[in-house]
């Protein structure tokens, strides 16, 4: 499973790899700063050695020309030799030190302490090995060369220590950078350690709110579930109880139906169907849909059937039924309610119909394909006054009427696609089957998901041999 | 007073239903100086009861108040659910804007 980093860790571990590469970068600076000062320590611990050998060769040959001048004995002029032969040496490789070093300043004290050796050479060392006596003024002279000599070197000396001391003071400066990055770095991690306890704290707090949260949500869920449960029981059972339990049989009429309650919850609705046997030959159809869903749909569903039976029982015209019905749903501000009433002679095989915003009945006729009824009035319950138009259908024996809510066509939000399937399965439906509604609706929801209730009612014009007996049916009755 | 600024015109499109009930009621209003609404439905290709309702009250509580009102309907889906819902008898319905505007103003003169 791909899964992100939390956001707090990826910064913390992002500026602890920058503190990480701040230190190598530091500490190659450190390195290289502390190697450079060895380097120049080393030549210049060098270079003052030089020094001292340079100014004790310059006290040798001084030694060794003093004491052959007093004694004349050669052997005594050894240090003088010495010095002279190691003193050209010593001044050149101190001039290519300091040159290296970039000390500037001592190259000239160096040329200087070269002349003045050479002065001393001249005028003080050589007068003095020729000569036998009288060399007290030479000696005096040859000492302030020598003194000058060492002034010379001395200067030399004072620079290389200055030097040298500069290099310490910048190797110290890099020690001490590096103690303070430490410092910064343990801080930082510190600190950041510190940002991220306080962020997953933080984090975990919220997450208990959301657990906590979500619990809540289901306890919620749970009682909406249990609500919308009971309710649906309830709505259920007043279906069950409103619902047509046993169709009429009339001779010439065979009637089927099927009602099938919506499986989402929001749309558990008003839809109901009537078949109100008014005569041995003619039943009064009636189906319709309340708007909205739930207990009060149902509740209102049965006062609108209460009231288009009892509108029937006045006067069976099926607009004058919907006329009725409507001033009485309206003064009662009843919700609008769509429907269809419909009165089916089976000895004329005519159909009186008249629709309230209703999906338009469907007639299947022998040898035809089936075809939509025209329908086009306002639903019940909308306006005082509405006329509804009663149309009057004459047919033949074999014919079958299909009336349906309108989760039959609007399943897939396309009426156009929806009327269509219809036909066909009204078409299919009419003519095998002994239970057409059934057949019908299987034949819509065969590979379609049932999310609005949807109720089919239909009737067929008997063929005279299909008949049955009219005079067995009322004996029954 | 220039007429057509007196029509007001509401528009939907796409599938109205139940999750859009509150505003469908609340594009469903007229004012004292509308004359006439047209209400635009030539992009909606469903409607459930609970939008045909708001839908229906609307234009019978606009003709109770004198304001003429014409539907916009062009998808034949919607066409259809307008006809069996008794909208197409009860109201004038067009295809096409400038007849609907046409007959409006044609009502605002009479």
């Amino acid at each position: 499973m791909n899964r992100r980093l939390p956001v707090p860790l990826v910064l913390t571990l992002t500026f602890l790899l920058l503190i990480v590469l701040s230190l190598i970068a530091v500490g190659l600076y450190v390195r290289a700063r502390l190697a450079e000062s060895v380097a120049d320590t080393e030549q210049i611990r060098a270079a003052r050695l030089l020094v001292g050998d340079a100014v004790r060769a310059q006290i040798d040959e001084e030694t060794g020309v003093r004491g052959y001048a007093v004694a004349r004995d050669p052997v005594l002029l050894e240090p003088y030799h010495r010095g002279r032969a190691n003193l050209p040496r010593y001044l050149q490789r101190i001039r290519v030190v300091t040159t290296n070093l970039g000390l500037r300043e001592a190259p000239p004290f160096v040329t200087d302490a070269t002349k003045t050796n050479r002065r001393w050479l001249t005028r003080v060392a050589f007068p003095l090995l020729l000569i036998r006596k009288g060399g007290h003024v030479l000696e005096l002279r040859g000492k302030v060369l020598v003194d000058r000599f060492r002034a010379d070197m001395a200067a030399v000396d004072r620079a290389l220590v200055q030097r040298q001391q500069a290099g310490d003071a910048r190797a110290q400066r890099a020690i001490v950078l590096v103690y303070l990055l430490a410092l910064a770095a343990v801080a930082a991690i510190v600190l950041a350690a510190a940002l991220f306890a306080v962020q997953q704290y933080g984090l975990g707090v919220s997450l208990e709110q959301e657990r906590a949260a979500s619990k809540r949500q289901r306890r919620q869920s749970a009682k909406m579930r249990a609500a919308y449960e009971a309710e649906k029981r309830v709505v259920d059972t007043l279906q069950r109880a409103f619902a047509q339990r046993d169709l009429p049989e009339l001779p010439g009429l065979r009637l089927s139906a099927t009602y099938v309650p919506a499986t989402e919850e929001a749309k558990v609705g008003g839809d109901w169907y009537d078949a109100l046997p008014l005569t041995h030959d003619r039943v009064l159809l009636a189906i319709g849909d309340v708007t909205g869903h739930g207990f009060e749909a149902a509740v209102a569903m049965n006062k609108a059937r209460q009231t288009l039976i009892s509108c029937a029982l006045i006067d069976p015209n099926p607009g004058s039924i919907l006329q009725r019905a409507n001033a009485q749903l309206v003064a009662d501000e009843s919700p609008i309610i769509t429907a269809v009433t419909g009165l089916v002679d089976a000895r004329t095989c005519s159909f009186w119909y008249a629709a309230a915003g209703h999906p338009a009945p469907v007639l299947l006729e022998p040898g035809h394909r089936a075809r939509f009824l025209d329908v086009g009035s306002l639903p019940l319950g909308l306006a005082a006054g509405t006329a509804y138009l009663t149309h009057r259908i004459r047919s033949k024996p074999g014919a079958m009427l299909v009336l349906y809510t309108d989760g039959a066509i609007e399943h897939s939000r396309d009426v156009v696609a929806g009327e269509s399937l219809l036909l066909e399965t009204v078409e299919s439906a009419g003519q095998t089957h002994d239970d057409p509604a059934s057949a019908i609706l299987d034949g819509i929801f065969e590979r379609r998901h049932v999310s609005d209730d949807v109720a089919i009612i239909t009737v067929r014009f008997l063929e005279a041999a299909a008949m049955p007996d009219a005079s067995a049916l009322r004996r029954s009755a | 007073m220039n007429q057509s600024n007196a029509i007001k015109t509401i528009r939907f499109s796409g599938e109205l239903e139940i999750g859009r009930k509150k505003q469908i009621r609340e594009a469903l209003q007229y004012s004292n100086a509308d004359r006439a609404v047209l209400v635009d439905l030539s992009e909606v290709t469903y409607a459930d009861s609970i939008a045909l309702t708001e839908l229906l009250r609307f234009c019978v509580d606009a003709e109770r108040a004198a304001i003429p009102v014409v539907l916009l309907v062009c998808t034949p889906q919607f066409a259809r659910i307008v006809q069996y819902a008794g909208l197409a008898r009860a109201f004038k319905t067009f295809e096409d804007r400038d007849a609907a505007i046409a007959y409006l103003l044609e009502r605002l003169q009479a």
